[in-house]
């Protein structure tokens, strides 16, 4: 039977650094969950997997650019895809369910909450992603000339699209589907914004400054600099937008999760 | 501190609509308190609020002296949930689910794996502990769920309808291990629609309508508060088809319900009734196989309050056919 032990009981009014350490070990215990339950997810398969590579290919196919350089291309737009399709997958599934409960009534924060689903966006992001590197350069002749500016676009990228997914998944609704519908409206145009179809430098001024709003510009010019492809805006720049933009993402998904909450 | 839980003023408005109306009340440590109510009295709601899920718009709550709003995450450690839907993995195994509980509670290694092993055999799902819960009946799941709410060796548990609608061996597991729980120095909180489990198990219960109290107190007390709402209880060997309106036409009568192959004639005077039964059984060459005189149930007393009957298959019938 049960046995309600005291010294069985695991108490969290600790030192700040351990309450810090069990909140990092619960947003990971539930990044891995993630992974094993959504990740195979045809919903996930279809916005985070399918949906760029065939954006990639109907746009690349027949275009007199060398694959080498289409590369970065891909690297973005599969990072931006991947990592803001698993939040708004998971997180109306698990309303549905209503799993999501078990996170609220759970002793964590639930920034905790959130930055394990974050996580598991991060790494679905990452790791989708680094499929077309590793084609890139075993099979086109691609080379990382910028180790740096890779590593800075795969993990400003991930966080910020992937807290972007998230933010997204606070509006009601108990199917993916009726968080990707909105969220697509956000996603497509921005494709046509940042310099991944049309070269920025090739857009007017005002093209080129509505460009710099978007955080999919600086994911591409990373994805360039780090390929040796060079970029428009200069790295420091992207990185800076880029880190702005995770975030304010962060802040905004925590903030519209517990207006949600309050809905309750 | 001899409050489980404690609530002041607890309000929810959902827009305009007040689900949850000011409630005050106590749950002593170590009973366990029935929260009853007909559907939409604000019962979920109420451990919403209780649980963190739900923030009120008014009023304060307390469960094990911690402040659900100020100290949430003290307050969530104390308890264990089991809501009214299984809210259970069912991509994962029996065992990945209690163990994934283990882990949202920080617990070790080494206490999660005691645990999940030590609950899954007491709730005898051990052996199919690698199996996937997606193929488990609706039994099975609520086992788990109530599993997944004890792996933290909580203070409280709160139950939300956990015997709805189960098959008869997961509910007589459910009532036994939450008898054995509370034995054990657990405090349970329970809503059920069940009057007659919650007679049964609750040390105290509290009966809310349109989100305010209308009662609280223990159930045998409740029951004396209407001592003079009496019933005669008969059954024949063949009901003739017009019965139930015959025997509305006793003097004395106050309301006649059926209930299986039962009547029950509510009266203040059972004797008068009794004859009158016993009058009628013979004019019509009817067999008496049951005759009991019944004292108020706790489910008289909800019907008393709230003016609601909880609903049976067999009245749902007579009303469609009505």
């Amino acid at each position: 039977m049960i046995k309600n032990n005291v010294e069985d009981k695991v108490t969290i009014s600790g030192s700040h650094s351990s309450r810090f350490m069990r909140e990092i070990r619960v947003a990971w215990a539930i990044a891995t969950k993630d992974m094993l339950t959504y990740y195979t997810k045809p919903a996930a398969l279809m916005f985070g997997i399918l949906f760029p590579f065939t954006l990639f290919l109907s746009f690349s196919i027949g275009r007199d650019i060398p694959l080498a350089q289409q590369i970065p291309m891909l690297i973005a737009q599969t990072l931006f895809f991947a990592s803001s399709s698993i939040g708004p997958v998971v997180i109306p599934m698990e309303r549905a369910n209503q799993t999501f409960d078990r996170f609220l009534t759970a002793p964590v924060t639930l920034l905790s909450v959130l930055m394990g689903k974050t996580l598991a966006g991060i790494i679905y992001g990452v790791g989708i992603s680094i499929i077309p590197v590793i084609v890139g350069v075993s099979f086109f002749g691609s080379q990382i000339v910028n180790v740096g500016a890779l590593i800075a676009c795969f993990a400003l990228s991930s966080l910020a699209f992937s807290a972007l997914g998230i933010m997204f998944a606070s509006i009601p609704g108990q199917t993916p589907g009726q968080v990707m519908m909105p969220l697509n409206f956000v996603r497509i145009p921005l494709l046509f914004i940042s310099g991944i179809f049309t070269p920025i430098g090739d857009l007017p001024t005002w093209m080129q400054v509505v460009s710099l709003l978007s955080p999919l510009t600086h994911t591409v010019e990373l994805a360039r600099y780090g390929l040796g492809t060079g970029g428009f805006f200069g790295p420091i720049i992207n990185i800076a937008v880029l880190g702005g933009y995770a975030a304010v993402f962060v802040f905004m998904s925590v903030r519209f999760h517990i207006l949600n909450q309050r809905k309750e | 501190m001899d409050n489980a839980v404690e609530t002041k003023n607890l309000t929810k408005y959902y827009d305009k609509l007040l689900a949850v109306d000011h409630i005050n009340f106590e749950t002593k440590k170590g009973e366990v308190f029935g929260f009853l109510g007909p559907n939409g009295a604000g019962k979920t709601t109420t451990i919403r609020m209780l649980t963190g899920i739900s923030k009120p718009t008014e009023g304060t709550a307390t469960v094990m002296g911690y402040d659900i709003q100020r100290q949430p995450i003290q307050a969530k450690e104390q308890m264990g949930i089991v809501p009214d839907v299984s809210n259970i993995y069912s991509e994962l195994s029996a065992w990945d689910n209690l163990v994934f509980t283990g882990k949202l509670y920080d617990l070790p290694k080494e206490l999660r794996d005691t645990k999940a092993e030590e609950l899954l055999k007491m709730f005898g799902l051990y052996e199919r502990r690698r199996e996937k819960v997606q193929g488990f009946s609706r039994g099975m799941k609520r086992r788990i769920c109530i599993a997944m709410a004890l792996m933290n060796r909580s203070s409280i548990v709160f139950l939300d309808e956990p015997t709805s609608g189960l098959d008869v061996q997961s509910v007589l597991i459910i009532r036994e291990t939450i008898r054995k729980l509370n034995q054990e120095g657990l405090t349970i909180f329970i809503t059920t629609h069940n009057l007659e489990e919650a007679s049964q198990m609750c040390d105290r219960v509290a009966i809310i309508n349109r989100g305010k109290i209308a009662a609280i107190d223990t159930p045998e007390k409740l029951k004396r508060t209407i001592q003079g709402l009496q019933s005669v209880e008969v059954a024949f060997a063949s009901t003739p088809v017009n019965a139930l309106n015959d025997l509305k036409e006793f003097p004395d009568i106050r309301e006649v319900v059926k209930e299986g192959d039962k009547f029950r004639l509510f009266t203040d005077d059972p004797s008068s009734v009794l004859a009158s039964v016993w009058n009628y059984s013979q004019s019509n060459n009817l067999n008496l196989i049951t005759v009991n005189t019944l004292g108020p149930s706790l489910e008289d007393v909800f019907v008393n309050l709230t003016g609601i009957r909880p609903t049976t298959e067999e009245s749902k019938r007579s009303d469609k056919n009505k």
